[in-house]
């Protein structure tokens, strides 16, 4: 009964530690000690080679190479300054979608892919996630990026594969000239820099002449509402402190969601009804179209859809900071909202 | 009453244990790991890159010019090097080592819930990491910085939100159904919180989406050294805790009687779990399926005692978290998934097919 | 922890859960080497003074003890050195061999990462095989039957090796022959082993043959203490557990063991009354006692009968009523014991009722009885109508009734009168013996 032997003598004391707390013991160690070098490595200053020093659009402090031959761009607002700029050249491959899933095409319209002579080889997967293989096959000296690459990527390519990155996001219309400047300042002399910030300025200030102009004269601002998508609930567009605001008001438009407590509201169907304005434009291109936003609630019911009022604007033109936005997509909100005035 | 069936002093063996299988897997991961970064987006010819891997293995002795007869691109095979042993390399050891993480805590949850349908986010940590993700994110906090912040907040997050759950532990409410219901409504809160938040940065939550889908790029040996480093600690100290789990499994009462303080170690088995979750998608993001499968596969294969279930889920998550990513690289040529979207999309059948097989009175039938 | 420390002592143990208490002033000294059994109906706190005893629960006050040292300040750990339990059923999640399920219990001797080594296997060997399932060590636990599995349970608490062993209710779920069999095993690891039992059982009669000492537990409170055929009653068991049963003796082991026959029914008390103070007995037979009995117990009074023979109506009046009875074999005379069970009877009745039945030579005896308690309560003589014969022993029966008369009985007409007298009879008080406990 119980044991077959009396409970009386304990075993017999250990002399030897237990292979078991070796085991344990070393597995501990090695953690701490793989720990530890990480940390060690990370606080050291990276190096990245370069002889120009500037500060970009997040705040980064950034030294890169002088007129770098190959260049990746990873967002359509940069791709568009640097074919201005007259810089396609130096570019060597642009942000894509997963090639499975869309590739180049769901980031670039077709007209885009024709105007820039972009391919697929020239791909780097940016989206869903950072993919950096291609990046380190196209072997760039300088990386220019929008905020759709994450923070993530951004340090990688620069901490761990010391290719230096810009950020480029503008967000006002006076920081796509910033931008522009920032350029000239990397690619100097082959940049036709002077040139496209004399154009773009020139655009703004005859905007802000109109602007001038109508407010003396006392005419109100015409309501409108920019949107660039819409759903079964309403309407999205632009809010305080956005690009997009910032157009509407250059061009001499009062936006319906001048107040809104968010960046990029969507505004409900009653709410654009109730307050209807004068104007809708709508963003067309990447499937985009007026029976799209026909099914929007309340379409039918505006005022300015029954008076031939909602006019469609390439998306490109006015959702991308870019000078194209500048150079065309205002011009072309101005005349819709002041039919008559030249561009 | 009962005729002895061996001699005094023999110790009958149990079938049906088939650990064999497990070292058979560790040595499976470790062909795996060096076999994986033939695998990736950008093309590379399968002996170019082994010849580029000895290369770096053996500082230079071997294979002096791994890129011989190979098509280069533009950065040479300076470039291809960068791609086999700085990005792939580090992706297949990182996915190694959060698979084995994902792995131990599923384990360990499972167990000290008594729930096979527990996984490492149970305790509302993969909202925690999101929303600390999502901080550096949408406010932008030093994005000038050294590549350790977003992991931190993250991880701070992470460990936070299970510490809240763990404070509820250690109080006189600690049943396992408090512990289940604070970690499900802290989830709730926290999800209302990040939606709140993005809708002030809706470029900042597509990077958060991605967060969501967990991500093995993006990182480099640094991070990977962190990463294994923590999980290697707070991993080994779970699995010591085998014995006490087993017991667990009768019940806090009886295991109490038995010697075990289940309060205090169900705290301390939480504690470490979290930290090891938390350490592991800190730098990945979260990835489903991976915790909560794994305990399945060692159990069917190799029993009920958590002192193989606790290691052998290591193994298998590595394992399968390392064999998601190179499918996903077959399946989808040219293409980097987020790995979390395959891990559920392979795992929600797997899981299935267990659930089916099941037998009647098999790990997860109770009376 | 000395070798003069009980292994468990309880003092003034209270324990509330929300309004309720469970245990109310308990104190309790378990001497090694005792075999004790807490019995007591469902919820009169035996799991909750085993629970106490583990450490599980902190009593609202008063302390428990285990070897000299309290409870709640030892480790979980040595608590468990000192103390096994085998609870009245577990729910393992996983079908574990039974080997493995029987080794866990080497937990609290192992060191932290330290092996169970040979020693430890072997006794959990040798511990399957004392509970017979020594060739059932590669089955799961799920899979074998819910008394093998309470015997694999025990043979996990033997390779504890702990001096104090608690079990809740460890037979529920064995047959009859694993009962004895366990209950067997556990007393041979008292007497063999000095090891210290404290169980909870159900079935008060295994209790009375295997304890050496039996607590009671009634709402909460230590209600009787002491060796079974001290404790075992038949006023025990209607008082406790509200159970009318037969007290005999087991001729093989000499325990007592009662024979349970329906419940206690409620009656209701009135004070001032006679009415809940104690049963009222009826002498009777042949019929003639039914009508008193129903109309006594219609009236909130409890009663006793006797002595009848088998197949007596009145017997079947009285068993229907649920009253305790003196019950002799048909036709026979009235045997000494079942005078002496009258007797016991008598003695505990505030009052008495001899109904009109005929007397013959072998209910003679009962008319003795009742004059045995003249002088002491109050005895009401129902009246026979004149004419038919009713005295069948030579005038035996009706000097016996006459010395009743003389003796201070009242006479009373029916059931009316009873039943008035009975009432009017406000607050008297037996002369020598005190009125038994309700």
């Amino acid at each position: 009964m119980g044991l077959s032997t009396p409970p009386a003598a304990p075993a017999p004391a250990r002399r030897t530690v237990p292979l078991a707390w070796v085991v344990v013991g070393v597995l501990v160690a090695v953690g701490i000690l793989s720990a530890g070098v990480a940390a060690y490595d990370i606080t050291r200053p990276p190096s990245t080679p370069g002889s120009v020093t500037l500060t970009d659009d997040l705040g980064r402090q950034v030294t890169v190479p002088y007129d770098p031959a190959h260049v990746a761009v990873l967002g359509p607002s940069i791709m568009d300054s640097m074919y201005r700029l007259g810089l396609r050249s130096h570019v060597v491959g642009v942000d894509c979608y997963a090639p499975s899933f869309g590739g180049l095409s769901s980031d670039y319209s077709s007209d885009q892919v024709q105007l820039w002579n972009l391919s697929s080889s020239m791909c780097i997967q940016t989206e869903p996630t950072f993919d950096i293989e291609e990046l380190l096959a196209l072997g760039p000296q300088l990386v220019l990026a929008t905020t759709i690459v994450s923070v993530g990527a951004v340090e990688q390519i620069s901490l761990t594969y010391h290719i230096p990155v810009v950020m480029l996001q503008p967000a006002t219309l006076t920081g796509v000239l910033l931008d522009e400047q920032l350029l000239e300042k990397i690619f100097g002399a082959s940049s036709s820099a002077p040139a496209l910030e004399a154009e773009i300025q020139s655009a703004i200030t005859q905007a802000a002449a109109l602007q001038t102009n109508l407010t003396n004269a006392g005419t109100p601002f015409p309501t409108v509402l920019l949107t660039y998508s819409t759903d079964s609930n309403g309407y999205w567009t632009f809010g305080p402190g956005t690009f997009g605001q910032s157009l509407i008001e250059l061009a001499s438009g009062a936006s319906i969601s001048a107040n809104s407590t968010l960046p990029y509201p969507e505004l409900a169907g009653e709410q654009v009804l109730g307050t209807d304005p004068e104007y809708v434009v709508y963003g067309t291109g990447f499937g985009l179209n007026e029976s799209y936003y026909a099914q929007a609630p309340f379409w039918s019911q505006l005022t300015a859809t029954q008076d031939g009022r909602a006019v469609g604007m390439d998306s490109n033109d006015f959702t991308e900071p870019d000078p194209t936005m500048i150079l065309v997509g205002l011009p072309l909100l101005i005349s819709i909202l002041h039919p008559g005035t030249s561009a | 009453m009962g005729g002895l069936s061996a001699a005094p002093g023999a110790v009958p063996r149990t079938p049906g244990r088939r650990r064999w299988v497990l070292v058979a897997l560790l040595a499976a991961i470790g062909a795996g790991v060096f076999l994986s970064p033939v695998l990736g987006t950008y093309s590379i010819a399968p002996e170019t890159v082994l010849r580029i891997l000895l290369h770096q293995v053996s500082g230079g002795a071997l294979y002096p010019n791994p890129c011989a007869g190979a098509p280069v691109p533009v950065s040479g095979c300076a470039g291809l090097t960068e791609i086999v042993w700085d990005a792939r390399l580090s992706e297949v050891m990182l996915a190694v080592i959060v698979g084995a993480a994902l792995g131990i805590s599923g384990g360990t949850l499972q167990g000290v819930f008594r729930n096979p349908l527990a996984d490492p986010f149970l305790l509302g940590l993969s909202s925690g990491g999101t929303v600390g993700a999502a901080v550096v994110v949408v406010f932008r906090v030093g994005v000038s910085e050294q590549n350790l912040l977003l992991p931190l907040f993250a991880f701070v997050g992470a460990v936070a939100t299970g510490g809240v759950i763990l404070v509820a532990a250690r109080s006189r409410f600690g049943s396992v159904e408090t512990l289940l219901l604070t970690g499900v409504a802290l989830s709730s809160f926290l999800s209302s919180v990040l939606s709140l938040m993005l809708l002030y940065n809706p470029t900042g939550s597509l990077q958060v989406d991605q967060w969501l889908l967990g991500n093995l790029g993006a990182l480099d040996w640094t991070q990977d050294g962190i990463a294994f480093g923590v999980v290697l600690i707070s991993g080994t100290l779970l699995a010591t805790y085998g014995r006490e789990l087993n017991l667990l499994q009768l019940g806090p009462d009886v295991a109490q009687s038995l010697g075990v303080d289940s309060r205090k170690v169900r705290v301390r088995l939480l504690l470490l779990a979290s930290v090891t979750t938390a350490a592991a998608v800190a730098f990945t993001g979260i990835i489903g399926f991976v915790g909560l499968v794994s305990p399945h596969v060692v159990r069917r294969v190799a029993g009920s005692d958590y002192r193989v279930v606790l290691p052998g889920s290591a193994l298998v998550g590595a394992g399968f978290l390392l064999g998601a990513r190179d499918i996903a690289l077959l399946a989808f040529p040219g293409t980097l998934l987020p790995i979390g979207i395959f891990t559920s999309f392979a795992g929600a059948p797997f899981f299935a097919y267990l659930l089916y097989r099941r037998r009647r009175l098999s790990t997860m039938g109770g009376s | 922890m000395t070798a003069a420390d009980p292994p468990l002592r309880l003092r003034g143990v209270t324990v509330r859960f929300g309004g309720r208490p469970a245990l109310q002033d308990v104190d309790l000294e378990v001497a090694r080497g005792q075999f004790v059994v807490l019995a007591g109906p469902n919820g009169s706190g035996k799991t909750t003074l085993l629970r106490a005893a583990l450490g599980f629960l902190d009593p609202d006050a008063g302390s428990v003890a285990l070897f000299g040292d309290d409870v709640r300040e030892l480790p979980v750990i040595e608590r468990a050195r000192r103390v096994a339990w085998v609870p009245q059923e577990e729910t393992p999640r996983d079908d574990v061999p039974l080997f493995d399920y029987v080794l866990y219990g080497r937990y609290a001797h192992l060191g932290w990462l330290e092996g169970e080594g040979a020693t430890d296997r072997a006794a959990a060997q040798t511990a399957l095989e004392s509970v017979g399932l020594g060739d059932r060590a590669e089955d799961g636990i799920l899979s074998v039957s819910g008394g093998e599995r309470q015997r694999a349970i025990l043979a996990r608490a033997l390779v504890q090796e702990a001096p104090l062993v608690l079990l809740d209710e460890p037979t529920t779920h064995l047959d009859i022959a694993h009962q004895l069999d366990l209950l067997d095993r556990v007393r041979s690891l008292v007497r063999d082993r000095n090891v210290t039992v404290v169980a909870a059982l159900h079935d008060l009669n295994l209790a009375a043959r295997y304890a050496d000492r039996i607590v009671v537990l009634s709402r909460g409170r230590r209600v009787a203490d002491g060796p079974p055929a001290a404790v075992i009653s038949e006023e025990l068991l209607a008082r406790v557990w509200g159970v009318v049963a037969d007290l005999r003796r087991d001729p093989r082991t000499g325990a007592p063991y009662l024979l349970p026959h329906h419940l206690v029914p409620t009656s209701p008390t009135a004070p001032g009354t006679m009415l809940g103070r104690g049963p009222v007995h009826v002498v009777g037979g042949g019929g003639s006692g039914a009508p008193y009995l129903r109309a006594l117990s219609e009236a909130g009074y409890r009663v006793t009968a006797g002595g009848l023979h088998l197949l007596d109506s009145d017997l079947e009046a009285a068993e229907s009523l649920g009253a305790l009875t003196a019950v002799e074999v048909p036709f026979a005379p009235i045997g000494e014991e079942v005078r002496a069970r009258l007797r016991t009877l008598l003695a505990s009745a505030t009052a008495v009722v001899v109904a009109p039945f005929p007397v013959g030579p072998s209910n003679l005896p009962n008319l003795e009885e009742v004059a045995g308690q003249l002088g002491r309560i109050p005895i009401l003589l129902v009246r026979r109508t004149p004419g038919p014969v009713w005295d069948f022993t030579g005038g035996r029966a009706e000097a016996l009734v006459e010395r009743l008369r003389r003796g201070g009985a009242r006479e009373v007409a029916g059931v009316d009168e009873v039943l008035a007298t009975l009432a009017a009879l406000a607050t008297p008080r037996p002369s020598s013996t005190p009125t038994p406990a309700q």
